[in-house]
């Protein structure tokens, strides 16, 4: 029996989830949703790709490309990982989305932006990957908005500066062919890299196209906008490596490390700073995730044999950070209205797990010890000081603003009136989400290690990048 | 394997009270379980004696990244710190049976975990499983504290002592990144001289020496017992990084103005534990008073004197904040907690001025500030016993097993001055020791006779009335604030209905600043 990888991690999980539109239970949306991605994802790390395997009379192979309109959807074996990393994600979003009561919107879309993502990294030529991000960014919009009520400000944003990114990749994928067939038209190459890193600045929400952000977490549910803060960046980015990986005279360029670093510290320390001084739990997790993105592209600028590894050891953290933050901000938000301070003032006695889910959140941003954004943080904080004291000075004031935003965090959850009784409101799938959440959290701070099972082969999806 | 055997009993023993008090409310045993699990954690540390074990747990990955994995190992230093934690463990569990509170099972799981969490800081072979330890240490602290205080304003301090730890963390966490700037791994081993002088500070963080707070509401409802072994611990597992500079690494052009800092916190410390109505409300001036002089102890490269007084702070301070019996006995008895912190030969802080001058100005305020450490410490002593707790309603078999924890305190500081690690039992710096004494006498003898050195109300102790360093933290509070401002000026901008134009601009002059810098 054959079939092939693009067939079976980006086609059925789309079609899965245009089918499960038409379902609305909730709980049987989160767990079809839920199962199926985590099959993908386990089928993704233990059925290699292109190798036959049998099993008593049946053999099985799975093809690494499929051609449709003359264009081809590629996975190679060496992204096996990669693709068991993202769809256990996803599966982690879509079994919360019960807890979060949004299951219904996240679980079926989320499936189809999974998938389209991954189309994204799949096809040849590259250039269409633009085509299939946006593709992923409009349907996201109805997973924000609803049909009802005129969207926001940041939802218009957020779709206005996503789409700029398409056009300038699409130009650059242009021009890049032109320097492939000039290798030594200097002007053309200056070109191409300007608008790909303009296309890239957009895509990524880089400083300071990343007012965004903010505004969508204000208006928007935050574990909708959560998800796609998780999924869109890291996909991005790994996306990003890839021209990297292919181009070498990008990757060799001394500008290109010094516009990496320099974009990475900008929005690390913005995004630290501006965490630090903001009244409303939304907006310091939306600067988080800015930040979390300028860890990524941080990771980018140092030594890759180095930094790739720790960009991978980013992304588990990275998921369970916002998983756990944006289903906590969720019960809190049905709690207390609101997410500013003034309304959820007191509520770690109202909703103890969700305000403590948000309080080790924010402090594994902060590169908190024990917790899961520890191990990456640290070995990423000593490559970038062995590069430049002044970076790692930066990196620390980041950090820093991450962690005086945590303590203001808790001064305010914990401000109860006085002889405040404890009353948790969460219900037990809440509570077991969130307690599960924390846990993994703590396993990965405590032992990095484990999230090598995902993680040490992926590198070799790179054929320069990390050798 | 030793250090697995210790911190092993603590934690099964933890588990067995909890499982005792969930499942059998009713049992009247949950103490002995406390008490024989305690007991056997104690005993076992003393198979640690002249052992080097070395415990790794599973090397974190990939290990090109990381050059350090959570290990611990047994040396003397360690062994003499986790004694004194396990021994002031046991002694806050055999002496709860005259608290009114008995049977308190739930602070006992408490203490048998933070003792386990404090073994395993005095173990901890690297700043990684230090910072690891420290963490778990301060989330212990913030979920007791949260838990119990009712009052807001106590709720806030308690956030701000969690900020000072964490910023301690973070110091040293920033000691390992200047390390590797320079080439090198932080290891307790190796240090640079300029990730040397960030151990020390990094301590005076988490004691809440720098910036002067107190690190403890003086109103908590957590007192004795379990209050005793949360601030104890805390502040010995803070310490041991004192004892772990490499002699002679401490060498910086600042070095002489941290040590006046440290001397000032010293004698503020001192001054306040001086004047504190009871030991209890007095508990974090002892914190801060006896922390400095390890600090200052460790900035003076005598790291030998700093792990002294580290164990003086838990040891000496544990027997006095459990004393709550007005038993005359016990009272003189604590006569040698006194003879402990005096700095005089063959006394458990007898090494405490030893070694390095360092800069000889420090001195003189650091002397004063002992002086007045012990001489609070007699007070509290000497206080009449009208004024002490009195628990008539207790079994008198509590009242007969109370001293034993008590004595066992005060046999711990006597056994450690005389065997607790290589240099102990010495005469240390006489002179020293001798003009602290004379001092700590004058200020006792002119206690009575001069108003300025009597107790204060106990509402004066609190930090409403320190105005000067009220002041101090109101104008960095009101620079944050400034900062946020500004900080919503600029989102403002990029939010508001012209952002997008804005945002363009500002991503025009980020690329022209960025090609200008690219030659």
């Amino acid at each position: 029996m054959t079939t092939n990888a693009p067939a079976l991690w980006i086609l059925a999980p789309f079609g899965f989830g245009v089918l499960l539109l038409f379902i609305r239970n909730a709980r049987a949306v989160s767990l079809l949703g839920g199962t199926l991605a985590l099959l993908l994802a386990l089928t993704a790390q233990f059925i290699p790709i292109e190798t036959a395997l049998r099993f008593g009379e049946l053999s099985v192979k799975i093809d690494s490309s499929i051609s449709i309109l003359g264009r081809v959807l590629l996975i190679s074996p060496a992204e096996g990982s990669l693709l068991a990393l993202i769809y256990a994600g996803s599966s982690l979003w879509f079994f919360g989305s019960l807890a979060a009561e949004r299951s219904t919107r996240v679980v079926p879309i989320g499936l189809m932006i999974t998938a389209l993502m991954v189309a994204a990294l799949a096809v040849q030529p590259f250039l269409y990957a633009a085509l299939f991000i946006e593709m992923a960014i409009l349907i996201s919009i109805p997973m924000l908005s609803s049909l009802y009520t005129t969207p926001g400000k940041g939802i218009v944003r957020f779709l206005i500066y996503q789409t700029l990114a398409m056009p300038f990749i699409l130009l650059a994928g242009w021009l890049l062919a032109g320097v492939e067939a000039s290798p030594g038209d200097l002007a053309l190459a200056a070109q191409s890299a300007s608008v790909l890193g303009l296309g890239f600045a957009f895509l990524l929400a880089i400083f300071p196209l990343y007012n965004w952000i903010p505004m969508l977490m204000e208006e928007s549910p935050p574990f909708t906008v959560g998800f796609l803060l998780w999924i869109l960046p890291t996909i991005t980015i790994i996306f990003g490596a890839g021209f990297l990986d292919r181009y070498s005279w990008i990757r060799s360029s001394p500008q290109l490390i010094s516009a990496l670093q320099s974009a990475g510290l900008l929005m690390v320390t913005t995004g630290g700073l501006w965490a630090a001084f903001q009244r409303h739990f939304g907006r310091i997790m939306a600067y988080a995730s800015v930040a979390e993105t300028g860890f990524s592209i941080l990771a980018l600028s140092v030594d890759s044999r180095l930094g790739i590894p720790i960009l991978f050891l980013l992304i588990p953290a990275r998921a369970l950070t916002l998983a756990l933050w944006s289903l906590a901000l969720t019960i809190i938000k049905e709690n207390a209205e609101t997410l500013r301070f003034s309304s959820a003032r007191g509520m770690l006695r109202n909703t103890p797990f969700a305000a403590t889910g948000i309080i080790l959140a924010t402090l594994s941003t902060g590169a908190f010890p024990l917790l899961a954004s520890f191990p990456p943080r640290l070995a990423l904080w000593e490559n970038i000081s062995r590069a430049s004291s002044t970076s790692a000075i930066w990196m620390g004031i980041g950090i820093a603003g991450f962690l005086v935003s945590a303590v203001r965090s808790l001064a305010v959850l914990a401000m109860a009136d006085e002889f405040a009784s404890w009353k948790p409101r969460e219900n037990l799938p809440q509570m077991i989400m969130l307690g599960l959440g924390m846990i993994g959290l703590f396993i990965l701070g405590l032992f990095p290690q484990t999230a090598q099972i995902f993680l040490a082969q992926l590198p070799l999806m790179f054929e320069h990048l990390g050798r | 394997m030793f250090i697995l055997i210790t911190v092993g009993i603590l934690l099964i023993t933890a588990l067995l009270v909890l499982s005792a008090r969930v499942f059998l409310p009713a049992a009247g045993y949950t103490w002995l379980i406390a008490v024989v699990g305690a007991f056997l954690a104690w005993a076992s540390v003393f198979a640690w004696i002249n052992k080097t074990d070395r415990l790794q747990f599973l090397i974190w990955q990939p290990v090109s990244l990381f050059s350090q994995s959570p290990t611990f190992v047994i040396d003397p230093i360690a062994w003499a710190f986790a004694l004194s934690m396990l021994t002031l463990t046991l002694s806050v569990i055999i002496t709860s049976v005259v608290r009114s509170n008995f049977p308190s099972a739930l602070s006992w799981v408490g203490a048998l975990v933070l003792s386990s969490l404090g073994a395993l800081a005095a173990v901890a072979d690297n700043p990684v499983t230090l910072a690891l330890i420290w963490a778990a240490i301060d989330l212990v602290d913030l979920i007791v504290q949260l838990r119990f205080v009712e009052e807001p304003t106590l709720g806030e301090r308690v956030v701000i002592s969690f900020a000072s730890r964490v910023t301690g963390t973070m110091v040293l966490l920033w000691a390992n990144v200047a390390s590797a700037a320079q080439g090198t791994t932080l290891d307790f081993h190796a240090l640079t001289s300029q990730a040397s002088l960030f151990l020390p500070l990094a301590a005076a963080l988490r004691i809440g020496v720098l910036p002067l707070h107190l690190p403890y509401p003086g109103r908590s409802a957590l007192r004795r017992g379990f209050g005793t072994v949360l601030r104890m611990i805390s502040a010995g597992s803070s310490l041991i990084l004192l004892a772990r500079i490499p002699a002679g690494s401490i060498v910086s052009p600042l070095t002489p103005y941290m040590l006046m800092l440290i001397a000032f916190a010293a004698l503020y410390g001192g001054w306040m534990w001086l004047r504190a109505p009871d030991e209890l409300t007095g508990r974090p001036f002892w914190l801060i008073g006896v922390g400095s002089l390890a600090v200052a102890a460790a900035l003076r490269a005598n790291l030998i004197g700093a792990a002294a007084w580290s164990c003086a702070l838990i040891l000496c301070g544990g027997v006095l904040f459990l004393s709550s019996e007005p038993n005359k006995w016990l009272t003189r008895s604590l006569w040698v907690a006194v003879f402990g912190i005096s700095a005089l030969p063959f006394s458990l802080t007898a090494s405490g001025w030893s070694g390095g001058t360092g800069f000889f100005l420090a001195w003189l305020p650091l002397l004063l500030a002992q002086a007045m450490l012990v001489s609070g410490f007699i007070r509290h002593i000497l206080r009449p016993p009208a004024s002490r707790e009195y628990y008539e309603d207790q079994p008198l078999w509590g009242k007969n097993i109370y001293p034993v924890g008590i004595m066992l305190l005060l046999a711990m500081i006597v056994f450690l001055g005389w065997f607790g690690w290589n240099g102990s039992f010495q005469f240390g710096n006489v002179i020293a020791g001798l003009a602290a004494s004379a001092l700590t006498f004058g200020l006792t003898w002119f206690a009575p006779r001069i108003r300025i050195l009597n107790p204060v109300r106990a509402h004066w102790v609190r930090p409403a009335n320190l105005t000067w360093l009220d002041w101090l933290y109101q104008s960095v509070w009101n620079i944050y604030r400034q900062l946020g401002r500004l900080s919503n000026i600029f989102s403002n901008i990029l939010e508001g209905d012209s952002g997008i134009m804005w945002t363009l601009l500002f991503l025009a002059l980020f690329i022209s600043f960025f090609t200008q810098r690219i030659p």
